[in-house]
């Protein structure tokens, strides 16, 4: 478990280093089964951080949200840190923004934290219906115990975690400056159960799958904006000129868009799985990256996010690459 | 007006005797629901939904619509407009839904009566259903509405366990009592809907109150009282899409070789390149003034133009938002914010 306390004191003492400009962490949200990021600038503001099982974003993903504004004449770009909160599985985007040189190791502070699994929203609602009220949890090697203004109730884990954890094999961050508590034993492996059941399914069936899921998409991008992976300043689906993808809703657009976006994480998504957390309308968006995850293990023996000394997948060239894919 | 029911496992007989209208009704996809033209009447289901994830606005207002096509040499074209003479009827449209469309009516009829959003309106019958059950970030009462609203409605149902009572509120919502072949209903039905009415009003779980708001945001235009909301904002299109009454779009021209169309399409203020120029300039360059502009324009740009808030308090922003980032936090914290700016000016 994490101290809170603890976790309060880091993020005073991070944020008082002259060389830090924001820290990013979790705070209570204003009601529900998810916590809210928050994104702090002055020690005072650091007894509002929290972490338990409700602090399911990747807090990586903010680094490059914020928007580089122009600076002034005359005037020196802020060049101090970003210090950032993550978990197991968010760590691995930091490692693979680092290896991709996103930005440099110098420019984050990463405030690590071991993590025993967190809330799916969607799984929570099924268990205990919606609620107005603010939650908190907490997680041990079995159950997990949900706080709702007062009224406990508790549940298996694997009832209430996001799918996520449940196969998670890194619980512990992969690169952190400072951990935030004690490293957890590993309880869970990926033997992408998931990806074997969809490829059970016939050619037919999987377009009328991804027909029926596709001609949902509402186009609202959220998927690409809160991808850790996605932090392109211009992105080419919503780039005007020239224009690649069109902004028209059809089931041809919204295909043409979900196959850009699968296909540019290939060899790069780090499985944290925002993409379909955050998705309005329930598009299984973790079923596509899943495969490339398994077809790029099995075709390259690479995994991206683990090793910050290791290249990018698509930037390494062996000459026993296998090329069976090339007709 | 007339009153009148039916029994709710009739509730195909009564969607198949519509044979005039085109039937819309909430259709689900797994957990996502989404009001579509009925194509089977046994598959409706009017049970157990909250709000429909993503609103009706859609059926004036679609995602994507051909304003025209054009071929290369023509030299004149065709708006391609709805057709006036279809009637189309929306049945289970929740109170909110219908309040929001009276809404955005302001904003199409107001310099340029937009004849696509007008003709769709003018053709279409209104038939609520009333919440006996608000969602837990619901707060219509503070914005105008009700779970029994019947605002912007042509017909009113409340689902009374075994039979909907429906209240005829226009001639178009008689026409549709007609149409339906609906029974005419009594003083117990009457009286156990106002009822359920009260009892959902008392359930709202949320509010915040509007008065004085529309006037103290603007004093924070240059605050930076926005950043703690949008510092976790991440520019997508959840919270403008699936809201109600946000209204904009794009108009772009999709093009083959001979043929074309000018198409619009919903368009987002939470997006960089909304109101990105031409010349690379953009004037709302971060997330802090594209999320002043999102709650702004609900509470205060609108409400000075057509003296109603563009909100209906469905939640759906709320509840959509993969950050938190909560409308009435927002309003509520500006109050006192608000207040302070004043002081100091």
């Amino acid at each position: 478990m994490v101290d809170e306390k603890k976790l309060q004191d880091k993020a005073k003492e991070t944020l008082i280093r002259d060389d830090v400009r924001r820290l990013i962490g979790w705070k209570r949200s204003t009601y529900g089964y998810e916590a809210a990021p928050a994104v702090l600038t002055d020690a005072s503001q650091a007894d509002q951080l929290i972490f338990d099982p409700t602090c399911v974003q990747n807090l990586a993903s903010f680094i490059s949200l914020e928007e580089k504004k122009p600076v002034a004449r005359g005037a020196e770009p802020d060049t101090r840190k970003i210090a950032v909160m993550v978990k197991g599985c968010d760590s691995r985007a930091i490692v693979q923004q680092l290896v991709e040189k996103a930005y440099s190791r110098d420019d984050v502070v990463v405030l690590g934290i071991p993590c025993m699994g967190v809330i799916d929203r969607r799984k929570a609602e099924k268990l205990f219906g919606e609620t107005a009220g603010q939650v908190s949890a907490k997680v041990d090697k079995e159950k997990v115990a949900v706080d709702i203004e007062g009224d406990v109730k508790t549940v298996d884990r694997k009832d209430i975690l996001m799918d996520k954890c449940l196969r998670c094999r890194y619980p512990n961050p992969l690169v952190s400056d400072f951990l935030l508590g004690e490293e957890v034993e590993k309880w869970a492996d990926d033997d992408f159960a998931d990806v074997d059941d969809f490829e059970k399914m016939s050619p037919e069936e999987k377009w009328k799958h991804w027909d029926e899921q596709f001609s949902k998409c509402i186009r609202c991008y959220s998927c690409k904006s809160v991808c850790p992976m996605c932090y392109c300043v211009e992105c080419v689906v919503t780039q005007l000129k020239p224009q690649w993808t069109r902004r028209s809703t059809d089931i041809s657009e919204n295909t043409a868009y979900h196959i850009q976006r699968a296909w540019h994480l290939a060899g790069r998504c780090i499985e944290c799985m925002e993409c379909q957390r955050v998705c309005p309308v329930d598009i299984p968006i973790m079923t596509l990256n899943r495969k490339m995850t398994r077809d790029v293990k099995e075709m390259f023996d690479y995994e991206p996010g683990v090793d910050p000394e290791g290249e990018p997948m698509l930037a390494s060239y062996n000459p026993q690459d296998p090329e069976d894919y090339i007709m | 007006m007339g009153d009148y029911k039916f029994a709710k496992d009739k509730l195909a007989e009564v969607l198949s005797a519509l044979e005039e209208y085109e039937v819309f009704a909430p259709e689900a996809i797994g957990d996502v629901l989404r009001f579509k033209a009925v194509s089977d009447p046994a598959g409706v289901n009017l049970d157990d939904y909250d709000n429909t994830t993503v609103p009706p606005k859609e059926l004036m207002f679609p995602q994507t619509e051909t304003l025209f096509k054009y071929r290369l040499g023509q030299t004149d074209v065709e708006p391609e407009l709805p057709d006036p003479s279809s009637k189309r009827v929306v049945v289970g449209i929740r109170p909110c839904d219908a309040l929001a469309y009276t809404i955005v009516d302001n904003l199409y009829g107001w310099d340029f009566p937009d004849p696509y959003y007008q003709k769709r309106r003018e053709s279409t019958t209104l038939v609520g259903l009333a919440c006996a059950v608000p969602c837990s970030t619901c707060f219509c009462p503070s914005v105008g509405g009700a779970p029994a609203s019947e605002k912007g409605l042509d017909a009113l149902m409340f689902d009374l366990g075994d039979v909907y009572y429906v209240k005829a509120l226009t001639d178009k919502g008689e026409e549709f009592g007609r149409a339906a072949g609906l029974e005419a209903a009594g003083d117990a039905e009457s009286k156990a809907a106002a009822k359920q009415g009260e009892d959902a009003l008392a359930k709202v779980p949320r509010s915040i109150e509007t008065t004085g708001i529309p006037e103290h945001l603007p004093a924070l235009y240059d605050d930076t009282f926005w950043e703690q909301f949008s510092d976790r904002c991440l520019s997508c299109g959840i919270c403008t899409f699936l809201c109600p009454t946000c209204h904009c779009f794009d108009i772009q021209d999709e093009c083959e070789s001979f043929d074309g169309r000018r198409a619009r399409m919903w368009d987002t203020c939470m997006f960089a390149e909304y109101t990105r120029h031409t010349s690379g300039h953009n004037p709302r360059p971060t997330r802090k003034e594209r999320t002043r502009n999102r709650i702004s324009h609900k509470y205060s740009y609108f409400p000075e133009k057509f003296d109603v808030i563009a909100c209906v308090g469905c939640g759906r922003c709320i509840k959509n938002c993969p950050v938190n980032i909560d409308i009435l936090d927002i309003l509520e914290k500006s109050k006192q914010a608000g207040a302070k700016e004043a002081k100091t000016a």
